[in-house]
């Protein structure tokens, strides 16, 4: 248990947050509770205006939380003065970057400015943090590019590198794969997975990436109004069914066999035949094209892909879903 | 990407060259003085006529200098303004300092027809007077403008705020010009184009010593301005103290915006433009190496300036607030078409 305590970077108990205007307060969430391990990737999930931005700011220690005890390294967060937590914590935010004129090199280098002194200038041993976190994120041969010659995905890295140089022992992202293509979103959530397990950082994603943050988070905060903060395993919460939550309302559940979130219609009986990774695709389209008839029946063959149709007394060979559903629209008018 | 050593390559130069167009200023005027003179007498030798050593020494050089100290202020409260705002529009006037300094020296003028009342102003250009009402009128709108950064903490507010201000006082100025004899509204507009050459050696004293606190708070902030560059949330959670360096900025181009005003009148375009020449020509972001080049580019611009609204060979003088524009606004332009300015913003 000692030993369990020692790994807890961030700990937040019975958080009430919300703002204050003037004397009037707006509560926004209330009855956080959790903690943050070191060397562990944390996604934090849940609809937007449930607090997860709140949360982060009063992590920040810009949106002091209105009650309960939120703890870094067992010391309250209002105790560390802005420099001291700048040396702790960095951040990746969703703030759009205008300064085209930046090489990446400058910009990563922006991340010792905590540890710096007055005019900025780098020692060595800034210069080596730089050079890591350039190298943990695989940026080096965009060294001298400026901000305005990256991709999104690129500038992503880039501003994860310069969090890394800021050499916190917390990371905190905001949705950091919004915006990027599958493979970058990808590559990112497994470099944040690689830093946190190879370089003992704690980092906290906020997120709506549900699939990608299964397959790397060792933990999930699952955030949802009106209801406590519910932590756990991914794999423990998708077994619990405690993951629906974040999907109040009836429509969408989600699918344990497919690991993805779907709708919650009525399955259509349709009569197929065939191996089960073919049948599931034909059952979509065929939901999708609205066929709610059911008195006919596909069998399918693999090697070649044959769908055999037959209605009636019809039988018709087609070697493509499309063609199938085409015939069934024209007969049903 | 450039080195430092090219960085204090190109300053060297450009310190030559301001050298250079430092004595080409103050050999041109409606009297001619040959440069070979200049030269010599500035070298410890003698002026070949009394006249010229009095026109030199009290006049086109302290007119020089003051070109010289107008454009580092205007420019390097530019680029405070752009950065801490994040708008490449912001220039050192967006808090309303040059109205505030215009309503002064407008109700010096005016306010003597406008109210039926006789004001101290009435025969000549008082030139401390003048100093004085835009140094009291700058001076009020900053403390209006301190007093809406102490309750509002969102930048863009400030802005807006400070654009408004500078809206009212233009418009009590208008009020006032309305009901002012002709006379009078001569002289103010007058002093709203501007003049580098209403600074006799003392004042230009109380100008320099101006700029050496004004830049002070720029010297103790310049890291925070980097830091400026990824937007306010990313600076403070690099320990950046907002709070802290919006005062800095208030005061700093109060102080040289608003000598600079108080002692040239309004200089338009300078404070704007100039940041975006030192951007695109040092290719960088860096502060460090942004607000020298700012301040150097800027006695530059404005020396050029003043030189051209002598008008070589003529004994007319345009006013310096329209050549800087005139001369300016094409230079800005080309340079924005020959580079992508707004990804280099």
């Amino acid at each position: 248990m000692a030993e369990g305590r020692k790994n807890i970077i961030l700990e937040g108990k019975n958080l009430q947050l919300g703002y204050r205007k003037g004397k009037k307060i707006f509560e926004v969430t209330s009855d956080i509770s959790f903690s943050l391990m070191k060397g562990e990737l944390t996604c934090l999930l849940g609809p937007n205006g449930v607090g997860k931005s709140t949360l982060l700011k009063a992590i920040l220690g810009q949106n002091p939380p209105i009650g309960g005890v939120l703890t870094f390294r067992d010391t309250p967060i209002a105790q560390y003065d802005r420099r001291a937590m700048s040396k702790n914590i960095s951040v990746v935010l969703t703030d759009k970057i205008t300064s085209g004129n930046l090489t990446v090199g400058q910009l990563v280098a922006l991340g010792r400015i905590p540890h710096t002194g007055w005019l900025g200038r780098l020692q060595d041993e800034d210069r080596s943090k730089v050079e890591h976190a350039i190298e943990s994120t695989k940026i080096g041969y965009l060294h001298d590019r400026r901000l305005s010659e990256l991709s999104d995905g690129q500038l992503q890295k880039v501003m994860i590198a310069r969090a890394l140089a800021q050499d916190g022992e917390l990371l905190i992202l905001d949705e950091p794969t919004a915006h990027l293509d599958l493979v970058n979103r990808y590559e990112i959530m497994h470099l944040l997975k690689d830093i946190a397990h190879r370089q003992g950082k704690s980092v906290l994603v906020v997120t709506h990436d549900l699939e990608i943050a299964i397959e790397t988070a060792d933990q999930f905060w699952l955030m949802e109004c009106g209801f406590p903060l519910t932590a756990g395993l991914p794999e423990d919460l998708i077994l619990s069914g405690e993951i629906n939550r974040l999907l109040p309302d009836d429509q969408l559940s989600f699918d344990i066999r497919s690991g993805k979130i779907l709708p919650l219609t009525a399955e259509i009986d349709y009569t197929i035949d065939g191996p089960h990774e073919i049948v599931q695709w034909v059952k979509k389209a065929l939901g999708k094209a609205e066929l709610d008839k059911t008195d006919f029946k596909i069998s399918i063959s693999k090697n070649p892909l044959k769908f055999e149709l037959e209605y009636d007394i019809n039988k018709s060979i087609h070697d493509n879903i499309e063609t199938v559903i085409r015939e069934l629209t024209i007969r049903s008018l | 990407m450039i080195k430092s050593n090219t960085y204090a390559l190109i300053f060297l130069i450009g310190v030559f060259l301001c050298g250079l167009l430092f004595i080409f200023n103050i050999g041109i005027g409606s009297v001619y003085i040959p440069f070979g003179d200049i030269i010599s007498a500035l070298t410890g030798g003698e002026f070949n006529r009394r006249s010229w050593e009095t026109i030199i020494y009290n006049y086109r050089i302290p007119k020089a200098f003051t070109a010289i100290l107008a454009g580092i202020a205007l420019s390097v409260s530019g680029l405070q303004m752009q950065t801490f705002f994040r708008n490449p529009l912001a220039g050192p006037f967006v808090l309303g300092i040059s109205s505030g300094a215009g309503l002064g020296v407008a109700l010096l003028v005016m306010a003597g027809s406008a109210f039926g009342i006789t004001m101290l102003y009435q025969t000549g250009v008082g030139l401390w007077s003048v100093i004085m009402a835009a140094t009291a009128g700058a001076v009020l709108v900053l403390l209006l403008m301190s007093l809406t950064a102490w309750k509002v903490k969102d930048s863009m507010t400030l802005l807006i705020v400070g654009l408004m201000f500078g809206s009212a006082t233009s418009a009590v100025i208008s009020v006032l010009a309305y009901f002012s004899d002709a006379e009078q509204l001569k002289v103010f507009t007058v002093w709203s184009m501007g003049s580098l050459g209403a600074t006799a050696p003392v004042q230009l004293k109380a100008f320099f010593v101006a700029q050496i606190i004004g830049i002070i708070p720029v010297l103790m902030f310049i890291k925070s301005y980097n830091a400026m560059l990824l937007g306010e949330t990313y600076a403070e959670s690099m320990g950046i103290n907002i709070n802290r360096l919006r005062w800095a900025m208030i005061i700093s181009t109060g102080i040289l915006a608003g000598s600079a005003t108080a002692f040239c009148g309004p200089i338009a375009f300078i404070g704007i433009a100039v940041p975006h020449m030192a951007r695109l020509i040092f290719r960088t972001a860096d502060h460090r190496v942004l607000f020298p080049a700012s301040a150097l580019i800027g006695a530059m611009v404005l020396l050029v300036c003043d030189a051209i609204s002598q008008m070589p060979t003529s004994a007319q003088t345009l006013p310096i607030n329209a050549v800087t524009s005139l001369v300016g606004a094409p230079m800005v332009i080309w340079l924005i078409l020959k580079r992508n300015f707004s990804k280099e913003f």
